[in-house]
Parts: C-alpha cells; sequence; structure tokens
C-alpha cells in the first residue's frame, strides 16, 4: 500500500501549485519586486545606449541581481510557509522527505524559471539590450535559475525551523549562490556579445553541474533535519 | 503493534518523562492521563514519529508509521486553502492508499462541507475532517489526542464509535482527560507531570 | 580538572612555541629577497599569509567531516552526536579566523605589491564570499536555542556550504576568464614556484601555525562539550528537575452495554518510572 515517488513527488507539487495559484502570494510578491526592480533599473539608464560594451556588462549584471533577489525572496516560502502555518507535522504524518523536498524544489524550479523569464524578457524589452544568441541566453537563464533553486531550497529548508526563519532563509542562501551568478553573468555577457560565445556554453555547463550536484545533495540533506 | 522502550522527551533542560517502557498490541485501548503539560500529546508524538525521543526506542512491528499509524490532534495545522476532499484526496496519493473520501465524508459527516476550504470549517468540522484523514490507511495503530475537545454530542459519538471499531481490528492510543474517553481504556497509562 | 591540567602541561610548550616562532621570523629575514617581485624586501608576508588558506580548507573539511559523523551517529547516542557537533562548530570557528586572517594578510600584501589594499581581485572577492558563508552558519547556530536542533540544523548547513566553498576556491580561480584577470600570483606552491631556503621557511611557518591551530581546536572541542556536558550534568543534580514518575495500570474493561467484565485484563508489560 506504498505509493510510488514519482506519484507522491505529483501530489506535492499539484498541492503547491494549488496553494499558490489560490493564495498568490508568490506570484504576487515575486513578480511585483521584479516589476518594480526593473523599472528602477530601466530609469536608471535612461537616455543611455546599453548595447555599448561596458553598460552591456552591468546591464547583464543587472538582470542577475534582481532574478538573485526575487528568488531568495520568494524560494524559500515553500518550507517556511509550512512552518508559519503549522502543516509541517501532517506532511511529516504522510509523506517521505525526499518526496516532499522534490515535489518542492520542482515546483521552485518552474517558479524559478518563470522569474528569469519575466525579468530577462521586460528588462530586454525595457532597455532595448540586443540579445546576439538568444538559444544561449534563455538557456543561461535556465541552468542558472536552476542553480540558484537547489541551494535556495536547500536553505530554506534548514531556516523553516528557526525563529527569525524569513531572515535567516534569505542570510544564509545569498553568499551560497553569488558563485552560480557569476557565471550566470559571464553567460549572459557572451549572449549578448560582450564576450565570446565558448565562455558562454563553459559557463552554461558550469551551472548545470552546479545545479546537479546541489539537486542531488539537498534532499540527502533535508532528510536528516526532517524529523529533528 | 508498537514497543516503547525506556522512552524520555525533555525540551531544553526539562525532562517531561524519562524511563517509559511500555507495549502496545492488537485489542489494546491505552489511555493516557495527566494534568495540563504532563507529556501526553508530546507522548503521542513521539510514538507517531513526528519528534524524537531524547533518550529510549519506540518500535514498530509493522512497516510503515506514515500508512499504519493514523493521528488525530487539536494542534494538527490543515491548509487553509485546501477543501475537505482535497485534504483526503492529498493524503490519499501521498501515502499511496485509496483516498475513500466519499465513504469518509459520509463517516465523518462532512459530505455537505466537502468543497468547503478547511478556513472556512469550525472547529468542530475541522477536528471531524482530521479524524478521516486519520482514518484513511486503516490504521493499525490510532492515536487520538483530546478527540471530542471540539465536538458536539453526535461528534462524541462518532468518536466512542470509532475507537470501539479500531479495537477490533487494530490498537487504540488516546490522550484525555474526559471520563467518557476512558470508557474504551482497556489500560491507562498516568504521566504524573 | 583535565583542562586545568592539560593548560598546566602546555606552559613549557608555549615557551618553546615562542622561541621557535621568534626563530622562523628571524629567519624569514635572513633568507634572499624575492626577485620576482615588485618590492622584494616585502614579499616575506607570504610565508604567513599561505598558510592561512590552507588552514581555512583543513578545517573546513573538518567541520564538514564531523558534520556527516553527526548525522551518520544514531539519534539515540546523544553524547557522540554533541561531541561531533562541538568538533564541527571548533572546525568553523578556526576556519572563519583563517578565512579572515587570509584577507587581512592578502590587502597587506596587496597595497605592498600593487599600491592598493582591495581592487577586487577574483582571488580576494571569493574569500570573502567565503568569510559570508562560513559567518551563514553561525547565523544558522544562533537561531535555535535548542541545542540538538541547533546541532542538526548547522550540520545540514556546513554540508550545503561545503560544495560551494570548495568551488570558490580551487575552481573559481582557476577558471580560463578569472585566471588571466587576475594579479594573485599562481602554481608558487604546487608549480615548484618556492625553492631552497624559501621552502624551508615556508615549510616551518606553515607547520608553527598548524601546530598552534590544532592547539587551538582542541581547546575549543573541549570548551565547547564542557558547556553541553554541565548543562546534562545539572540535569542529574538537581532531583527537582527529575522526571515525575509514571504508572501504567490496567482497568476493568466495559462491554458494548456497560457491563463490566468481572477480573481486569492484565498489562502485557510492567512499567518503570523514575522518581
Amino acid at each position: 500500500m506504498n505509493s510510488s515517488w514519482p506519484a507522491e513527488i505529483r501530489a506535492i507539487l499539484w498541492k503547491e501549485f494549488a496553494g499558490e495559484l489560490r493564495s498568490r502570494t508568490g506570484l504576487v510578491t515575486g513578480g511585483l519586486f521584479c516589476l518594480v526592480t526593473i523599472v528602477t533599473a530601466a530609469t536608471a539608464l535612461f537616455n543611455e545606449d546599453v548595447n555599448k560594451r561596458g553598460l552591456r556588462d552591468v546591464c547583464c549584471s543587472q538582470i542577475w541581481v534582481i532574478v538573485l533577489f526575487a528568488a531568495v525572496l520568494t524560494l524559500p516560502r515553500t518550507f517556511l510557509a509550512e512552518e508559519e502555518q503549522g502543516t509541517s507535522d501532517l506532511l511529516r504524518l504522510t509523506a517521505r522527505p525526499h518526496a516532499v523536498f522534490w515535489g518542492k524544489a520542482i515546483f521552485n524550479l518552474i517558479q524559478t524559471a518563470a522569474l528569469a523569464l519575466l525579468v530577462a524578457g521586460l528588462f530586454v524589452g525595457l532597455t532595448g539590450l540586443e540579445v546576439r544568441y538568444p538559444a544561449m541566453f534563455l538557456l543561461c537563464l535556465l541552468s542558472g535559475g536552476a542553480a540558484m533553486t537547489g541551494i535556495v531550497t536547500a536553505c530554506g529548508a534548514i531556516a523553516s525551523r528557526a525563529a527569525n526563519r524569513t531572515l535567516l532563509a534569505g542570510a544564509i542562501a545569498l553568499p551560497l549562490i553569488i558563485a552560480p551568478c557569476q557565471w550566470g553573468v559571464a553567460g549572459l555577457r557572451s549572449a549578448t556579445g560582450a564576450g565570446f560565445p565558448q565562455d558562454g556554453w563553459m559557463a552554461m555547463l558550469g551551472l548545470c553541474a552546479y545545479a546537479a550536484l546541489t539537486l542531488l545533495i539537498a534532499p540527502w540533506i533535508y532528510a536528516t533535519i526532517w524529523k529533528s | 503493534m508498537v514497543a516503547v522502550s525506556n522512552v524520555g522527551k525533555r525540551f531544553g533542560h526539562r525532562w517531561l518523562f524519562r524511563g517509559l517502557t511500555f507495549e502496545v498490541t492488537q485489542g489494546h485501548g491505552l489511555v493516557v492521563l495527566g494534568r495540563n503539560g504532563s507529556g501526553k500529546s508530546t507522548l503521542l508524538k513521539l510514538i507517531a514519529s513526528l519528534l524524537p525521543p531524547s533518550e529510549g526506542a519506540v518500535r514498530y512491528d509493522f512497516q510503515s508509521p506514515r500508512v499504519d499509524i493514523g493521528y488525530a490532534a487539536l494542534d494538527l495545522a490543515l491548509y487553509p486553502q485546501m477543501t475537505v476532499r482535497e485534504h483526503l484526496e492529498f493524503c490519499g496519493r501521498v501515502r499511496g492508499c485509496p483516498s475513500r473520501a466519499d465513504e469518509l465524508l459520509e463517516l465523518i459527516g462532512l459530505a455537505r462541507a466537502d468543497a468547503t476550504p478547511s478556513a472556512q470549517l469550525s472547529s468542530g468540522m475541522r477536528a471531524r475532517l482530521k479524524l478521516g484523514m486519520a482514518l484513511q490507511p486503516r490504521p493499525k495503530l490510532l492515536l487520538l489526542d483530546e478527540p471530542g475537545a471540539s465536538l458536539d454530542a453526535d461528534g462524541r459519538e462518532l468518536v466512542a464509535g470509532i475507537c470501539r471499531e479500531q479495537l477490533k481490528s487494530g490498537a487504540l492510543l488516546v490522550a484525555t482527560n474526559d471520563p467518557q474517553e476512558r470508557a474504551f481504556a482497556t489500560h491507562e497509562l498516568e504521566l504524573a507531570g | 580538572m583535565d583542562l586545568c591540567h592539560h593548560l598546566e602541561k602546555l606552559k613549557a610548550q608555549r615557551y618553546l612555541f615562542g622561541l621557535l616562532v621568534a626563530g622562523v621570523t628571524v629567519w624569514s629575514f635572513l633568507v634572499p629577497d624575492a626577485a620576482m617581485f615588485q618590492h622584494p624586501e616585502f614579499a616575506r608576508i607570504f610565508f604567513w599569509h599561505i598558510p592561512c588558506p590552507i588552514n581555512q580548507q583543513i578545517f573546513m573539511l573538518v567541520g564538514a567531516y564531523f558534520a556527516l559523523a553527526f548525522f551518520l551517529t544514531p539519534q539515540s547516542d546523544l553524547r557522540k552526536r554533541m561531541l561531533c557537533d562541538s568538533r564541527a562548530e571548533a572546525a568553523l570557528d578556526l576556519s572563519m579566523i583563517f578565512a579572515v586572517l587570509t584577507i587581512v594578510s592578502g590587502m597587506i600584501f596587496s597595497q605592498v605589491e600593487w599600491g592598493i589594499y582591495w581592487d577586487w581581485d577574483p582571488r580576494q572577492y571569493s574569500y570573502l564570499i567565503v568569510v559570508l558563508i562560513i559567518g551563514a552558519y553561525f547565523a544558522v547556530r544562533a537561531a535555535f536555542p535548542d541545542p540538538e536542533r541547533r546541532a542538526s540544523h548547522s550540520s545540514a548547513y556546513v554540508l550545503t556550504a561545503t560544495l560551494p566553498v570548495f568551488f570558490l576556491v580551487f575552481v573559481f580561480p582557476y577558471l580560463p576568464g578569472i585566471e588571466n584577470n587576475s594579479l594573485h600570483p599562481s602554481g608558487t606552491i604546487f608549480g615548484g614556484g618556492l625553492k631552497g631556503d624559501y621552502l624551508y621557511v615556508f615549510l616551518t611557518v606553515l607547520t608553527l601555525v598548524t601546530w598552534i591551530s590544532v592547539w587551538l581546536y582542541r581547546m575549543r572541542v573541549r570548551a565547547n562539550f564542557l558547556e553541553f556536558e554541565l548543562a546534562n550534568g545539572q540535569l542529574e543534580i538537581h532531583r527537582s528537575l527529575a522526571a515525575p514518575a509514571t504508572v501504567v495500570r490496567p482497568v476493568s474493561v466495559s462491554d458494548e452495554n456497560g457491563k463490566q467484565t468481572e477480573s481486569p485484563r492484565k498489562a502485557d508489560q510492567g512499567v518503570s518510572g523514575r522518581e
């Protein structure tokens, strides 16, 4: 009478989507944050030709900074909300820790991809930044988002039972995702023509490897604190 | 069914209880008594494997506590946006057992409120839903923490019926101070607190 | 008592250690100036700079090892688990100290060599991020008042953080675009950059720094674990904090009609309670 892993993960994923679509807290918070920061950034670049070499680097960094802070703001909520609502006991009674982590991580992956595409799309649209290699641009955003998701989700799980959980989740996640963020900037630089294409593909390879490693290790770490 | 061996639990420097050793087998109904703060709910959480013991061990003779143990308590929170039926279906999918939503909704008397989000339920209705979720996997061990606390007379009658049925096919552990709920006990455990 | 006795024994060792440090300091000024640097006479700072990141990484790995050991120890063996946690915490304490010393000594070298304390060199800011990551470990510890939960969550964080730290120290500085843009010399040790007297002085300093760091580590472990043992010991000393007695007793069973059976069922197991 035991569920299969895919069925259990699907059930957790469905719960996350249902909760998010009905409450819309993550969508509203993340979306509003992205919109406000992009408008601020675009305003700061008002009347500048962003396709000059130096400014292209700045724009690539700005995109990742906005995605980074949006991710830190929204992703840990999948775990923090369970503790705040008190529903973590219900999960512990019925589900297995790996399935819970994977269900929430997949939800976060989709959320991060949506945020990254929204941020990049709006930024490019508002500033007129030229994208020389669109496929590389897109893949870099997705792989960078995946790299961030693994770390930020794990940090959310670790911080979820702390007293000052919201602040702590952000504080411990930020230093850990600066490194993948740098790779992401390198990838976007190449995609916008500010760097060499091979550097961009190398950066993406690094991001994918980083994402794979963190998403492999994090469920085991979560299982160790599951019932502590 | 479940064997508790030299179990103790502390929070910080304060021990709630130590050296508890007992066994609950099929047909046993153990009622846990004690004053407020004596550790009744904590003991049930330990047996439900929601908390680790500070010392000792809890051993089960079944494979999976999450399928073979049913647990219902006042402080067990529900997802505010999910409806009554969705709670039962979610628990069934995650546990890998049939949700039996229709059957359970009839049993717990929430068939008419099946599409109501749990945030809009009264405390008594929430208590009934928790009973339904606890009974869903047809548990070998049923743990109830103050089951009649929020319930009306019909609800308490429902709890009594559930307890009698559970004793026929499995084991029962109830934490309570209600004399009515002590009626189906075969053993009593009093935590001095 | 064991700690005090240990400190007494160390008095002689402290004098010896002091003499050795003085000796190697003098030796470092006697070796010829390093020709490849802009200010060859000031390059001697790297004798003290290079052991810092080496020790930082060693203690980071020690911390990760004991964090893993914490989770591999059965939950029933609380004492051993808390000892693992004490060791992990002590290791991360020292890792933080050496990370800060790496940055400070690196800044001094940067000022001397290139005329600027901080120029966002990739090596500099990768170590700054390492300091932030290790600092977050202490933030996690501070966020949990319960010692067991503090131990488990901080150990989980150490295991999460080990990969990024490893990447920042061993991979990031050697990436193609990064290495070319860095002023920091590379291949000094493993590329055979140190020879003759320079190598001997460096190895002596490395040995001394490692010696004192191991001594500090052991002291710290003892202090950390003493806190836990004192807290545990208080529970045995003060009877008022002892657990109350518990009793399991059989009761007579009523059938469905409310009629009581003639004899009560007996409990299957006896119960022990503590007074």
